[in-house]
C-alpha cells in the first residue's frame, strides 16, 4: 500500500514522536508514505472558526495530494478533520470551489484521505495487523481516549460510531495490552482553550486523568497531537495548577503498536514524550499477580443490621 | 427584561449569511446542545441554546459582547447531537466573525483572549504557511502576560527544545503566494 502523508505542523514539531513512531509503524505494515509536497497549515483550532478560510488552507493540502495520485492519510485529528471539511466543499459548493480553484490555479476532482487510525484498523485491518505483533504487551493497562475530532462530526469522520468508538479499543486489545472501559473516550480535553482560558482546559483534561485512574489505567492512548499536548505536554502544568500528582505516561497508538512490532524505543521516540513512559515499559510482562478479591457483602444487610445479629 | 425596541430582527439573517451560519433558523430550542456540552458541566453560566437563542431573537449587542462567545472548546458534541441540524459549532463561528469584524471597526470591545492568540496564530500562517509556534505563543505570553508571565514558560519551552520539539525560525513554506490569494479569495464576500 502507497499512501501519500500529510503530517500537519505540530508532527514536525512538539509531536515529533508520533511522526517517527507512524514512519516506523507504516513501514513496518508494508506501508509505504509519500510525504505531499510543500504543504502548508492547515489553519488547526485557531481557524477553524473561520470556516471558508479553514477549508482554503485545507484545500491546498488537498489539491497538492491530488497530484500525487494516491490516497491520503492524516495523523492529526484536528488536519484530518480540516481537509475532509475541504474537500467536501470543494465537491459540494461551487461558489466556493471557484474561488479556491481560482487562487491556486487547478481543478479539483477530489481525493480519497482517512485519519491514520482508520487506515490501520479498517484498510490495513486489525487482524492483519496483529498477525506482525511479536510482542505481547501484557501489563499495559490502557484507557483508549478518542477525544473529539477523530470521530465528530460523522458527517465529516465516518469510520466509527461518534458516541462509542471502538477502533482504537480493539487495536490496543491485539496487541494483548488490557483495554479498560473509559466514560471519557469522547470528551473534551479543552485543547482549544488552552491559550485563552487555560483553567478551564486543565479542569476538562484533569478529568480525564482522574477517569483513567478510577478505570484502573497505567497509560492513556491517544490518536491526536492536541489531545497528547494536554495529557502530556501540560500534565506538569496541570500537576502544579492544581496542587497535585497525575504521574500518567500517555502513548501514540502508534508508539503502542511499534512496541508490539517489536520496534526499538528509540525508534518509536518513547524518549521524547514528556511524560517518560520509562516505568511504564518496565512492566512489560511483568504483571502483578491478582489481587485478592474483596467479598462483596451479601445484598439487603446492612452494617447495622450485622451488627444487630 | 428584554425591550422588544432594542432588539435587530435582522441579526438572524446577518448571521446566516455568514458562512457556517446558514441553518441558526431551525433551532426549535431544545437544549441538547447545552446537556451534552462539557464546558457547560463547568461553568453553569455557559449555554449555547441562551447564544442561539438570544441571536434569534435579535439581541445583537448582547449576543456578539457576551464573553460566552468565546469559550466554545469546538469539540462538535452539540454539532452531531442536535436533532434540527443547526451546527452549532459553526454558527458560533458564524457569530464570532461579525463580533470581529464589529471589533475592528472600534464599535464593540472584546476582552477575552481567544481571538488575540487565534490572529496572532492565522497571521504567522497567513506570512509563512506553516504556523510559527515559538514565536506566535512568544508574542501572546508578552502580550498578555508581560515579561514576568512570559519568563514563567521559559521552563516549558526550553525542555521542548532540548527534545528537538520547538523550532527558534519560522519554516516558510515556497507556495507562500498561493496562501496569500487563499486570504484574498475568502476574505472577499
Amino acid at each position: 500500500m502507497k499512501l501519500a502523508y500529510y503530517p500537519g505542523c505540530t508532527l514536525h514539531g512538539t509531536a515529533r514522536e508520533y511522526d517517527a513512531s507512524t514512519k516506523a509503524v507504516c513501514k513496518a505494515a508494508g506501508m509505504e508514505l509519500v510525504e505531499i509536497e510543500d504543504w502548508n497549515c492547515c489553519g488547526a483550532l485557531e481557524a477553524i472558526f473561520d470556516k471558508e478560510l479553514s477549508m482554503g488552507l485545507s484545500a491546498r493540502n488537498n489539491m497538492l495530494a491530488q497530484k500525487t495520485g494516491l490516497d491520503l492519510v492524516i495523523p492529526c485529528s484536528i488536519c484530518s478533520h480540516n481537509l475532509a471539511r475541504a474537500d467536501s466543499a470543494m465537491k459540494h459548493n461551487e461558489a466556493f470551489r471557484s474561488k479556491i480553484e481560482k487562487a491556486l490555479g487547478g481543478k479539483y476532482t477530489g481525493v480519497k484521505m482517512k485519519h491514520l487510525l482508520d487506515v490501520m484498523a479498517n484498510d490495513v485491518g486489525t487482524e492483519a495487523l496483529s498477525k506482525k505483533f511479536i510482542k505481547s504487551l501484557k501489563g499495559i493497562k490502557a484507557v483508549p481516549y478518542y477525544g473529539c475530532l477523530l470521530v465528530r462530526p460523522s458527517e465529516v469522520s465516518k469510520f466509527d460510531n461518534p458516541e462509542n468508538p471502538t477502533s482504537l479499543d480493539n487495536l490496543i486489545q491485539a496487541t494483548g495490552a488490557e483495554c479498560l472501559p473509559f466514560t471519557q473516550k469522547t470528551k473534551c480535553c479543552g485543547g482549544n482553550l488552552l491559550m485563552s482560558k487555560q483553567d478551564y482546559a486543565f479542569i476538562l483534561t484533569r478529568k480525564l486523568f482522574d477517569e483513567a485512574k478510577v478505570a484502573g489505567a497505567n497509560c492513556i492512548v491517544v490518536a491526536c497531537p492536541m489531545c497528547h499536548m494536554l495529557l502530556d505536554g501540560q500534565q506538569s502544568m496541570i500537576e502544579r495548577a492544581q496542587n497535585t500528582i497525575i504521574d500518567m505516561p500517555i502513548l501514540y497508538f502508534t508508539q503502542l503498536i511499534g512496541l508490539a512490532m517489536g520496534i526499538s524505543e528509540k525508534e518509536l521516540e518513547l524518549d521524547k514524550n514528556m511524560v517518560s513512559p520509562a516505568k511504564l515499559l518496565e512492566s512489560i510482562g511483568k504483571e502483578k499477580p491478582e489481587e485478592k478479591k474483596v467479598e462483596i457483602k451479601a445484598p439487603g444487610k446492612t452494617e447495622a443490621a450485622e451488627a444487630a445479629e | 427584561m428584554i425591550k422588544t425596541s432594542d432588539l435587530d430582527p435582522d441579526f438572524k439573517y446577518e448571521i446566516a449569511n455568514e458562512p457556517g451560519g446558514e441553518n441558526i433558523k431551525k433551532c426549535f430550542n431544545c437544549t441538547g446542545c447545552t446537556v451534552g456540552c462539557p464546558v457547560t458541566e463547568i461553568d453553569k453560566g455557559y449555554n449555547p441554546r441562551k447564544i442561539i437563542r438570544k441571536a434569534l431573537l435579535g439581541m445583537r449587542n448582547e449576543v456578539l459582547t457576551d464573553d460566552s462567545l468565546w469559550l466554545c472548546a469546538s469539540c462538535y458534541i452539540c454539532y452531531e447531537r442536535c436533532p434540527q441540524d443547526v451546527k452549532i459549532t459553526e454558527v458560533i463561528g458564524a457569530i464570532r466573525a461579525i463580533a470581529q469584524r464589529e471589533a475592528k471597526a472600534g464599535k464593540i470591545n472584546i476582552n477575552n483572549l481567544k481571538p488575540l492568540f487565534d490572529n496572532l496564530f492565522i497571521d504567522s500562517v497567513k506570512k509563512n504557511g506553516k504556523w510559527y509556534e515559538a514565536g506566535v505563543s512568544g508574542t501572546f505570553m508578552l502580550k498578555t502576560k508581560g515579561i514576568g508571565g512570559a519568563v514563567g514558560y521559559a521552563p516549558m519551552g526550553l525542555s521542548l527544545f532540548r527534545k528537538g520539539k520547538l523550532s527558534i525560525l519560522p519554516h516558510k513554506i515556497k507556495g507562500t503566494d498561493q496562501i496569500k490569494r487563499i486570504f484574498e479569495e475568502v476574505e472577499t464576500k
